[in-house]
């Protein structure tokens, strides 16, 4: 349990404030608790990968971050600011971009339609068209295509193009490889590190480790509810090996 | 390792979504008196699959056997009826009766269905005792933490007297205790004759309790076998880890 | 060939009218979850309002038109989700349905206010009769040429809205996935509001219009009803596909107008088939629409029921009749009659404890079940002429197996399908019941055999004699009415604790895992079903017994509906809450009522003014209808809860029993009225736990709460919250105390600096019971 701090101390936010902090966030769905004192930093302009097997409270911990569950202890804060028990609308508006679990377009719009739901923190629906279209031809050729009736990779690619035309101060991917061939997981994570480059703050989830290692700058293993190890990527990697198949 | 007989079938399988194949062209088999693994990364088609077996979700090719008998185009009830039974990734208890009587109401339907003399109350008494269940029986289900429920939900499911039990990630939830204790259950009761499938994300467990495993991938199957060989499989490691042999 | 033609017209003019109505049902539906059983409702208030500001008000036409879509219509869809259906998240269905019932209850209830059902009002067509193109001889009147154009035009506005506008695409959003809206940055519940105002506006305009096309007589009743036929039409598109929602709208225009055209002049019942014809297509469209597939849906709603032992419930069913019998010492004859009433009423609704309260599905039409029973029970068991007739007990039983069968009947479309599905089969049902059952005045051939099944629209019902027992004694009849219920009551709590009743709670609770355990779901809804209704049927009957005298007016489906909001209210999943459910229903209402209009007629001077607060009690109880949103288990779930603290301290309960019998003296020797001696009784036990607390607080609460309660003395009370740093801060400044101090104490929770200086070791004491 953390004391909430008066707002005064961070009125005058420092430039290194991280753009995402938890603080011993707790949550649960009902009596069962997932997260245990969970506290995680993304600093401004980086990459961090959350690492581990499934059940570890990964997906959780992300909807924490966008909104979508509430806490029941610690503090969320985004740029200094605490904004605990936020909902995932004003979330959305404070410039948390959320690409969640599966599918993270609506499977009964069109592809253009997708981009105009996407428009909903402000930008015009045709510069995120043309983000879209630009990085990713595919869609421009099925703007008038149902999203369902694509192909993983294609939705997948529709999902992330919400991240680029609306310039987010910090985009969340949880489990973006889901179902995809290696192939294209490979290609996702291409565009993800080309966002990172531009500068764009990254929370990611991911079990298939080994493909975020390269573009992560900082790796945190969950375990249990629990963050277990933060690190350089490249000595979190060896952790996990030993954590996956059990040695 | 003694021959024993095939129980549940199926040959072809395939589910599609739009314009996703879920599960393409699958066949597994699932043996009495073993465990059967069936793992895979997450959207591999594992539970698309077990809802081909289970009757909840209609392939579009293929069949289901089981018992020697092809059940593709039987509902869940009568499957279950011919002696399969589930428990749920999320759990689907009934949060109205107590833990006792959740066991309870499974004995009264398989006395109604069959008119045949079942001491249900005995039967009852029986079940929460191999399961452990007895100091939690008087309990609201909606009371206790998830990895008892998930005992639960084997327990009522036990109370049909399936030959066969599917079991959907039952470990998630589990403290590791919990866990241990689990697995023996499960080694007991297959070493009673029981057919049980398990989709787990607990490797070590999954490594630990499965005479055979396969494995899923993209909706395909790319391997079956014991747990050594399909530790040493590179088609499977490479699914997992990405590369590098780690077992 | 021109009458082929007319009747096409009429049939598409009908149709467009069907069809705007629907769209408005799928489009509140989809995007909020919400069946708006009130859609009806909201048309008919939108007719008469028209009529007010039309005719009575002579406001243009057009004028009147743009208030009711642009300001009325808007306005109450965006006020019905802001204050009540924004509220039902986490709700079970059965709650959802029911609140917008109440609030269907509400609006004919409001309109019955407003505008007196007994005085005849007609609407004109736009334009007038007379204006008019032929069109290959066929006369198409302006109005109906607006119909046309009117269902077009949001055929078209509507396809626009949802693929060209973002608000239209944002709401398709909603259906497919209001997570991922949310992380989009939108707001689901704004986006459901616009589409509830959008919703009630199509249902205002139907209404506007439907009135002169099906004869021009405005009638809250029918207008209500018009949720049944878009209903109908919307399922063509299973509730979800607006286009296929037209395509039935027409199909279900044409037909009704081609039947009243070609069927053959000796039906004379065709007149009637033409109203039930929404309700038959239904049936029709719900046995061939596809099984729903079966899904995990175990989610935890608010709604909770405690089961009683049986043990406990004969305990209570014993006191339940010796009140009775008690209770019958104080009352004149004229309210035995009453009780009678509410007691049959009391039946009914037991009827869907064991239904919804147990099993999780809905009846809307207990009362039709009851016509059922009814009409066979006067047909094959009466005996006798005159006052000396009687019915048999053989009559009885068959009017209870005939509701059981019907019930079946109406049930087996529905079963493979959702709760709703059911719902709305049997509130079709009810309207099918009055519009063709009770027609049914006149003498026709049934198998070879003359007979009006509703003869002359009045059937008299002599009380059932069983060997000694004559219920024409009222009270033998309110006697056995009392104790058939408690045998009932006990009987279903019975039923609920046996392994039939853990099958109905698992089907409640997840069918997908009842399913898998093997359990065949149709089956077992169906035999629920099939009790319940037999149980309707014989509440009916007593209930027709009760008046002794029925006309098809005894079995509106307002009044089931109103049965089935009460009963909720009490709490559907308690044999209790049955009993206040059904008392209210059937006596209360009667009661209440009649005691305004008793009033209205002793003191005319204020006769407006009980008439308002008549009319005002019955919208308040659609009020309370809508309130079970907030406490969805119903009121006697929270009463028992009230109750329990009292275990702890029984002396509580004898004093009151004590108290109750002196109470119970004093009205039988007359020293006090019944109502001050009801009023009274009522008001001690429920204000009991309050009481109970307040005397026996040591025994009653926990101990904390007990400390917590003495250490705040009167004139303290208020005072001891504990400042805010920088309050107390400026306020030591302000006294001019070292500043030092503070920072030593952390989030100081003391009553305040002088207190704590003057009165030293005290304010110590006292800082510890400060609530933290």
């Amino acid at each position: 349990m953390t004391v909430t701090s008066p707002v005064a101390g961070h009125d005058a936010a420092a430039p290194e404030e991280p753009v995402v902090e938890l603080v011993g966030v707790r949550a649960a769905y009902g009596a069962i608790e997932v997260l245990k004192g969970v506290d995680l930093v993304v600093p401004v302009g980086s990459v961090v990968a959350l690492l581990g097997p499934n059940g570890g409270g990964k997906t959780t911990t992300m909807k924490i971050v966008s909104g979508l569950m509430p806490t029941t202890a610690g503090e969320l804060r985004l740029s200094g600011r605490n904004v605990t028990g936020i909902t995932a609308t004003e979330a959305s508006r404070l410039g948390v971009c959320s690409i969640p679990e599966g599918r993270g377009v609506f499977a009964n719009l069109t592809v253009r339609e997708n981009l105009w739901v996407a428009t909903g923190t402000g930008t015009p629906l045709a510069e995120v068209e043309e983000a879209a279209y630009t990085r990713f031809p595919k869609l421009g050729d099925r703007r008038n295509q149902l999203a369902g009736s694509m192909s993983g990779g294609e939705q997948q690619m529709l999902a992330l193009s919400r991240a680029l035309g609306t310039s987010p101060a910090v985009l969340l991917l949880d489990e973006l490889s889901m179902g995809l061939a290696p192939m294209i997981v490979s290609q996702m994570y291409d565009i993800v590190g080309q966002l990172a480059e531009e500068g764009i703050s990254i929370l990611l989830a991911e079990q298939f480790a080994r493909v975020v290692l390269p573009i992560a700058d900082t790796a945190a293993l969950m375990l249990g509810g629990r963050i277990v190890a933060v690190g350089d990527p490249a000595d979190i990697e060896h952790e996990l090996s030993t954590t996956y198949l059990g040695g | 390792m003694s021959p024993s007989e095939t129980v549940l079938e199926t040959t072809g399988v395939v589910v599609r979504f739009g314009g996703n194949t879920a599960v393409d062209d699958v066949g597994i088999d699932i043996r009495a008196a073993g465990v059967t693994g069936l793992i895979g990364p997450n959207g591999a088609g594992k539970t698309t699959l077990y809802n081909c077996i289970t009757g909840m979700q209609r392939p579009d090719a293929g069949r289901v056997v089981f018992d020697g008998q092809d059940v593709t185009g039987l509902a869940p009830g009568a499957r279950a009826r011919r002696g399969m039974a589930r428990t749920f990734q999320r759990l689907e208890l009934f949060l109205s009766l107590s833990v006792r009587d959740n066991l309870r109401v499974a004995g009264d339907i398989v006395r109604a269905n069959t008119r045949r003399k079942l001491d249900v109350e005995a039967e009852t008494d029986r079940v929460l005792e191999l399961t452990g269940l007895t100091d939690v029986a008087h309990l609201d289900v909606s009371d206790i933490p998830t990895g008892r429920a998930r005992v639960v939900e084997v327990a009522r499911a036990l109370m049909t007297r399936p030959r066969l039990l599917l079991l959907d990630e039952p470990a998630s939830g589990q403290t590791e205790q919990e866990t241990e204790k689990f697995a023996a259950m499960l080694r007991a009761l297959a070493d009673d004759g029981l057919a049980i499938c398990l989709v787990e994300h607990d490797l070590p467990l999954v490594m630990g309790l499965c005479s055979r495993i396969h494995v899923l991938d993209h909706g395909v199957l790319i391997a079956s076998g014991t747990p050594a060989e399909v530790q040493a499989s590179p088609a499977v490691i490479e699914a997992y880890i990405g590369a590098e042999v780690v077992a | 060939m021109t009458l082929f033609l007319t009747f096409t017209v009429l049939g598409l003019v009908l149709g467009a009218v069907y069809a705007i109505a629907a769209s408005g049902l799928v489009l509140t539906y989809n995007t909020s979850g919400i069946f708006n059983f009130a859609h009806g409702a909201q048309a008919m208030i939108g007719a008469f309002l028209y009529y007010q500001l039309q005719v009575v008000w002579g406001v243009p036409a057009l004028l009147s038109v743009l208030v009711l879509l642009l300001v009325v219509g808007p306005l109450m869809g965006f006020l019905l989700h802001r204050f009540i259906m924004g509220g039902l998240r986490d709700t079970a269905d059965v709650t959802k349905i029911v609140v917008t019932v109440a609030i269907l209850l509400g609006f004919v209830s409001l309109s019955h206010w407003a505008w007196d059902p007994q005085e005849a009002r007609m609407t004109k067509m736009f334009f007038g009769v007379d204006s008019y193109v032929t069109v290959g001889g066929v006369v198409v009147r302006y109005h109906e040429i607006i119909c046309l154009l009117a269902a077009a035009a949001i055929a078209i506005g509507l396809r626009l809205l949802f693929t060209r506008s973002r608000v239209g695409v944002l709401m398709r959003a909603t259906v497919d996935d209001p997570d991922l809206l949310r992380l989009n940055g939108h707001d689901p519940e704004r986006i459901a509001a616009t589409a509830w105002a959008l919703g009630s506006t199509l249902a205002v305009l139907a209404g506007i219009l439907i009135t002169p096309v099906a004869g021009g007589a405005l009638e809250a009743n029918a207008l209500t009803l018009l949720v049944i036929d878009a209903f109908a039409a919307a399922l063509f598109g299973r509730l979800r596909s607006i286009p296929r929602t037209f395509v039935g709208a027409i199909v279900l225009g044409l037909a009704s107008t081609y039947l009243v055209a070609y069927a053959p002049s000796e039906w004379s019942w065709v007149t009637n088939l033409r109203d039930a014809l929404p309700m038959i297509i239904l049936f029709i469209v719900l046995l061939v629409l596809p099984q729903d597939r079966l899904r995990g849906a175990a989610v935890r709603t608010r709604e909770r029921y405690e089961v009683p032992t049986v043990r406990r419930a004969a305990v209570w069913a014993g006191v339940m009749v010796l009140a009775t019998v008690a209770f019958r010492q104080l009352i004149d004859d004229s309210s035995v009659g009453t009780l009678v009433l509410g007691l049959s009423f009391a039946i009914m609704a037991l009827s869907l404890t064991l239904l919804t309260g147990y099993a999780g599905e809905l009846n809307l039409a207990p009362v039709s079940f009851g016509a059922i029973a009814t009409i066979v029970a006067f047909h094959s068991g009466i005996e006798g002429e005159g006052l000396d007739a009687r019915m048999n007990v053989v009559g009885l039983a068959l009017g209870v197996l005939a509701a059981a069968l019907t019930g079946a009947l109406v049930a087996l479309p529905a079963l493979r399908l959702r709760g709703l599905y059911l719902a709305l089969a049997t509130l079709a049902f009810g309207g099918l019941v009055s519009s063709m059952v009770l027609r049914e005045t006149q003498e026709r051939s049934w198998f070879g055999q003359d007979l009006a099944l509703f003869p002359n629209g009045n059937l008299i019902v002599s009380p059932l004699a069983v060997g000694p027992l004559d219920l024409g004694d009222q009270t033998t009849f309110l006697y056995t009415a009392s104790a058939v219920f408690a045998v009932l009551g006990v009987g279903v709590v019975a039923l609920r604790n046996s392994g039939y009743g853990r099958r109905l709670a698992a089907m409640k609770d997840s069918p997908a895992a009842a399913a898998m355990l093997g359990q065949r779901l149709p089956l077992l809804k169906l035999s629920v079903f099939m009790i319940s209704t037999g149980m309707a049927g014989l509440g009916g009957v007593f209930m027709s017994m009760a008046l002794s005298s029925v006309t098809a007016d005894h079995f509106v489906y307002t009044l089931s509906l109103s049965l089935v909001m009460l009963t909720v209210v009490g709490g559907i999943g308690y044999v209790s809450g049955a009993l206040v459910g059904g008392l209210l229903a059937g006596g209360g209402f009667a009661l209440i009522v009649g005691s305004f209009n008793e009033l209205s007629i002793e003191h005319p001077v204020h006769a407006e003014t009980f008439g308002v607060l008549s009319h005002l009690f019955l919208v308040l109880t659609a009020l309370i209808g809508i309130g079970v949103g907030d406490n969805p288990s119903g009121n006697m779930h929270a009463i028992f809860r009230g109750q329990r603290v009292l275990a702890r301290a029984p002396e509580v309960r004898y004093a009151a029993l004590a108290l109750t019998t002196v109470l119970y003296a004093l009205a039988y020797t007359e020293v006090i009225g019944t109502w001050t001696f009801s009023l009274l009784v009522l008001v001690l036990w429920l204000a009991l736990p309050a009481i109970g607390t307040a005397l026996r607080a040591e025994k009653i609460l926990p101990p904390e709460a007990v400390a917590a309660r003495r250490a705040t003395p009167l004139e303290l009370v208020g005072i001891d919250t504990p400042y805010p740093p920088l309050l107390a801060e400026h306020l030591d400044r302000e006294l001019g105390l070292p500043a030092r101090h503070r920072a030593t104490v952390p989030a100081p929770p003391v009553a305040d600096a002088t207190a704590r200086t003057t009165t030293g070791p005290v304010a110590g004491e006292e800082a510890q019971h400060v609530p933290v």
